[in-house]
């Protein structure tokens, strides 16, 4: 996704009262992460099961959070989706980088990218594709669901190799 | 000194203080001395409790965040103290009850007898006190209120004693009653 957009949709998400951006970095949403550092609102943590523990934290004090991570540490973060997120009905917007999405993209992605779309699916986690014109649309649904205080998952499509 | 008989020390020295406890006997433990609705307990999810307390303490500002958590599960998120240590929550206290086991699934032995934890949290400016007797730690909860945290205090506590009861409340209200009593 082009650099403008990125930041253009950490800047709506940020306007529309997302208050936390806590996450694990992803090349994929480089841009995003970086608008973020400029209006001084991410936080980085160790991995990703421990952002969504402050997210958890910082909803239980009735403020949003966004969680950021590759398609690779959602894998490492279904436990806590389940055991925690959704169990305690949670409201919080994932954001998912999708590497392996290119058939030819690194091999470590290539298992874990072919199965994203069907972990959403196991977990019942609804989700929507960003792209370059939906984005807003996507973006709202999203901020519909956490004001009825369901997760939900955004998903950025790693388009390019490097 | 057993798990029960330290965590209700804690917990009626804390009175009505908001409380995030570790899954496992320390949820159980919590729930059967003194259930209120100021205790969040996490059922599942090992290890996030300290995450969880770190999101609370950032957010409500006003109020002292206390984290009730296990050796073993704090030893699942040692991440967690890299994340406060720079955050640098004043009103967060880590209270790590050790028993140098994986009690609840059976007691087998975790790395706290050969590892020292409160190096670590030392070193990432939490500011750390270890008790091992009932009396140093009624003593301890009440010289910590004037001081500012991150605060962790590491509870030696022996292996076995009683099994509390499961938690009995819908974990939705669970969240839901911990919510209304932070408002207050």
């Amino acid at each position: 996704m082009k650099e403008l957009t990125q930041r253009q949709i950490f800047d709506y998400l940020l306007n529309q009262g997302i208050e936390n951006f806590i996450g694990v970095p992803d090349s994929t949403m480089k841009y995003f992460i970086e608008q973020g550092f400029k209006k001084n609102k991410i936080l980085i943590t160790t991995r990703e099961e421990e952002a969504i523990g402050i997210a958890v934290g910082m909803s239980l004090s009735r403020s949003n959070s966004l969680v950021f991570m590759q398609n690779a540490g959602f894998a490492n973060s279904l436990s806590t989706i389940t055991s925690l997120v959704q169990l305690y009905k949670i409201p919080m917007i994932f954001l998912i980088g999708w590497r392996g999405f290119l058939k030819n993209d690194a091999p470590e992605h290539t298992k874990i990218g072919k199965i994203q779309p069907k972990l959403l699916q196991a977990l019942s986690l609804q989700s929507k594709i960003l792209n370059e014109k939906n984005w807003r649309v996507s973006c709202d649904w999203a901020l519909k669901l956490i004001k009825e205080t369901k997760p939900c998952a955004l998903i950025l499509k790693r388009d390019f190799l490097d | 000194m057993i798990r029960k008989e330290a965590i209700n020390i804690v917990a009626e020295k804390i009175g009505n203080q908001p409380i995030i406890s570790a899954n496992g006997f320390i949820s159980r433990d919590l729930f059967e001395v003194c259930d209120k609705n100021s205790n969040f307990y996490m059922i599942g999810s090992m290890g996030l409790a300290s995450s969880i307390g770190l999101g609370v303490a950032l957010k409500s500002t006003k109020k002292k965040i206390f984290v009730f958590d296990g050796d073993g599960n704090i030893l699942m998120n040692l991440g967690s103290f890299i994340t406060i240590g720079t955050t640098k929550p004043e009103n967060l206290v880590h209270v790590i009850f050790d028993n140098n086991s994986h009690e609840s699934t059976g007691g087998q032995p975790t790395a706290t007898n050969k590892i020292q934890l409160s190096k670590i949290a030392k070193s990432v400016n939490f500011k750390v006190f270890q008790v091992k007797t009932k009396k140093q730690l009624v003593k301890i909860f009440q010289k910590i209120k004037s001081i500012p945290g991150p605060i962790m205090v590491i509870v030696k506590i022996e292996k076995g004693g009683i099994i509390s009861k499961r938690i009995s409340i819908e974990p939705s209200k669970i969240k839901n009653r911990f919510m209304d009593s932070l408002k207050k």
